[in-house]
């Protein structure tokens, strides 16, 4: 460096380039060497810190309420009617249709507030950011991008209603006409 | 055998090896004592010896940041009390709540304390932001000292927002669960958000609550963050911001010399005969002037900062004395509260949730608003006005901010006082019980209409300006000038699509499989 401050002369020069012999092999100074080992060394070892940090704030358990549970027998709900029996516990509304039964999960598509049914109107409202949902859980009013999802339902071995609140169903995706969705029930 | 007088024992006391080891000068009147008093003082130290006697008005800083430091360290020595008795667990949080109020002597007025103290930091923290941009304090050499201003309003906000849930009453566990549902739709990193790559078991919202629900792992990551991560870490922004402040010669108030104080006085005038005046007058400061006029920091400074600190411990005293923090009921997961509103300083975010979908009200246009803030130093070409309350010279720049600044205020006044159950619009003086249906019969935009409406509003709004005022917008390159016109076009549609949506129901302006806007 042609200029150098005066003070400069003080600090310790670079070391030389890394110079290739004969045979084409690339030899650097060993101070460069023993830097480079350790820049990386410190580098990687924080970067593998930093990593497991990370990883340690995804539990690989949670302790949640369980997912499924049994909402008693179909002949206990009236058709054509919202059953707000497991929403207080389980935060689920069960509809009964004339062809059957489903689930429908009380979490607000928006932010997931939990809505209110409101009989008199025949709709679910959302009170935090007023979306609205009709009586089959398909949004029409507000913020709310989706409808509600309908959760897992099924006929229990004794004849119980078995809803599993961990398997959701959209109906934008399609999935509500899987069997799973609806519980095809005449009785 | 009899005992000395007192006051010779003081006198001894005083000329001790163990006195003068603690206190290492003396406390009479004397030029040398008043800058040790300074300068010999770890905490005083903060401060310069002298400092111009033009940046001492109160009038000119309103103490904004002294009093934000102050309200921290209240809210430091009560937090430390309130953690003796209250416990982190779902279980028992609320009923530790009830105790402090009802069981533990002065509890109740320790944390009200506490929450007005944090209403009070918030405020203090915005104001002095305000006050800073509207002096030019921000101009060079201040440019990144803003930047961890910046980032010290978002712990400010981020502390009280941890915080919020632990009394784990209704609104605490309603506010987060709409908060941190906001995280489930970042685009990318979020489960429900626009191109995302995670799931529910990944994604952002359980990095923050440590499960799928606000629960007790959410209770203790809130806690342990609000009584131990964030403070640290503001405290280490503010041990930065601080030592920046002093480097950065202490206030920007500039001294004028008289024939300056002069000269802008002809310069401010509106009346052109001013003007010409100025023209004809040497914009050189006249060098015979006197230096400015300076003076010791002990007392005249020290003296305003602890009568501000008093009028401030006073008031809020008073106002915990008078007002208790409110607690609901305990917090219930399948009982949402009609309407459940975010704690004040977010109700901007919550009222932009009626105007566009979660992941452009609660992710990307925040983003936007601190990454804008932090850039503003480094966009704002003009170097005028360092130190000044001053409109005319700093037209658009003034502008723009206070538009900003007003916005955000009046979407808070809208959300608290103006929204009623069901997010449906009350007037103050209407009651709640009064059941209103929800009209709404929103239309959207057809995606070519919508795109070539954005398209339009990008396009014109990088042209417009350069090409109608080039005098102020043509004299910087272009990659500057388009990254202000693209901060500002997105703080201008948020007022924009408010209009398309309160006077033309306009749910969305463009739709896409991937976003809506």
């Amino acid at each position: 460096m042609a200029d150098e401050s005066p003070g400069s002369a003080r600090l310790p020069q670079p070391p030389a380039a890394a110079e290739s012999d004969a045979a084409g092999t690339i030899w650097m100074p060993r101070r460069d060497w023993l830097a480079r080992i350790t820049w990386w060394g410190f580098l990687g070892s924080l970067a593998a810190m930093s990593g497991a940090s990370f990883r340690l704030l995804y539990p690989r358990v949670t302790f949640d309420p369980p997912a499924t549970f049994k909402a008693g027998h179909p002949d206990e709900y009236a058709i054509g009617a919202v059953s707000e029996r497991w929403k207080k516990r389980h935060r689920v509304w069960i509809v009964r249709t004339a062809e059957g039964f489903f689930a429908l999960s009380a979490k607000c598509t928006h932010l997931g507030c939990t809505p209110n049914w409101i009989e008199t109107e025949g709709k679910f409202k959302c009170p935090c950011h007023g979306s609205g949902f009709d009586q089959s859980g398909v949004n029409f009013e507000g913020p709310a991008p989706r409808p509600l999802e309908r959760l897992r339902i099924a006929l229990a071995d004794d004849g119980q209603l078995l809803v599993d609140r961990s398997r959701g169903f959209r109906q934008e995706a399609g999935e509500w006409d899987r069997p799973e969705a609806f519980l095809r029930f005449a009785g | 055998m009899s005992l000395p007088r007192p006051s010779l024992m003081l006198t001894r006391l005083k000329v001790s090896a163990t006195w003068r080891s603690v206190f290492r000068h003396g406390y009479e009147d004397t030029r040398r004592n008043r800058l040790l008093q300074t300068s010999s003082n770890v905490f005083l130290h903060l401060h310069p010896t002298t400092t111009p006697a033009s940046g001492l008005r109160f009038s000119y800083t309103w103490g904004l940041g002294g009093l934000s430091l102050l309200l921290f360290v209240v809210l430091t020595l009560t937090g430390v009390l309130l953690m003796f008795y209250y416990v982190p667990d779902t279980r028992r949080a609320y009923d530790d709540m009830k105790d402090i109020e009802h069981v533990v002597p002065f509890g109740q007025f320790l944390r009200n304390l506490h929450r007005w103290a944090a209403h009070a930091m918030v405020i203090t923290v915005w104001l002095h932001m305000l006050r800073v941009f509207l002096t030019s304090s921000y101009k060079p050499p201040r440019e990144f000292n803003w930047g961890v201003g910046v980032l010290l309003l978002v712990l400010t906000l981020l502390l009280s927002f941890s915080g919020y849930l632990l009394p784990w009453d209704q609104i605490a566990f309603w506010a987060i669960t709409v908060g941190t549902n906001m995280a489930t739709a970042t685009p990318f990193l979020g489960a429900e958000g626009p191109f995302s790559v995670v799931t529910y078991d990944n994604d952002l919202r359980f990095l923050i609550l440590g499960s799928r629900f606000v629960g007790q792992s959410a209770l203790l990551r809130f806690y342990v963050l609000h009584c131990l991560a964030l403070p640290l870490a503001a405290a280490v922004f503010m041990a930065v911001h601080f030592w920046r402040v002093r480097k950065d010669k202490f206030s920007a108030k500039p001294t004028p010399a008289p024939s300056q104080v002069a000269a802008e006085a002809i310069a401010e005038a509106p009346a052109a005969a001013g003007r010409a005046a100025a023209g004809s007058a040497s914009p050189q400061p006249d060098r015979a002037a006197p230096p400015p006029r300076s003076v010791d920091v002990w007392p005249h400074l020290v003296a305003i900062e602890f009568l501000a600190m008093l009028v401030a411990l006073l008031a809020l005293q008073a106002w915990s004395l008078w007002v208790d923090a409110p607690l609901e009921e305990v917090a219930s997961p399948t009982n949402t509260p009609n309407p459940a509103k975010a704690p004040w300083y977010f109700m901007g975010l919550q009222e932009m949730l009626v105007y566009f979908d979660p992941w452009l009200a609660g992710v990307v246009l925040p983003g936007l608003i601190i990454a804008g803030l932090i850039l503003l130093p480094y966009l704002d070409p003009n170097p005028a006005g360092v130190g000044l309350y001053t409109l005319r010279r700093r037209r658009y720049a003034v502008s723009a901010f206070l538009l900003g600044f007003f916005l955000w205020v009046g979407l808070i006044l809208v959300g608290q006082f103006f929204r009623g159950p069901g997010w449906i619009w009350y007037w103050p003086w209407e009651s709640w019980e009064v059941h209103k249906p929800a009209y709404e019969k929103t239309w959207n935009f057809p995606w070519p209409l919508g795109l070539a409406a954005i398209a339009g509003y990008v396009a014109l709004g990088l042209y417009a300006p350069r090409r109608l005022r080039p005098e102020v917008f043509g004299t910087i390159g272009w990659g500057h000038y388009a990254t202000l016109m693209l901060l500002v076009l997105g703080m201008l549609a948020l007022p924009i699509k408010m209009v398309l949506r309160l006077a033309f129901d306009v749910h969305y302006v463009l739709i896409t499989p991937w976003f809506r806007i």
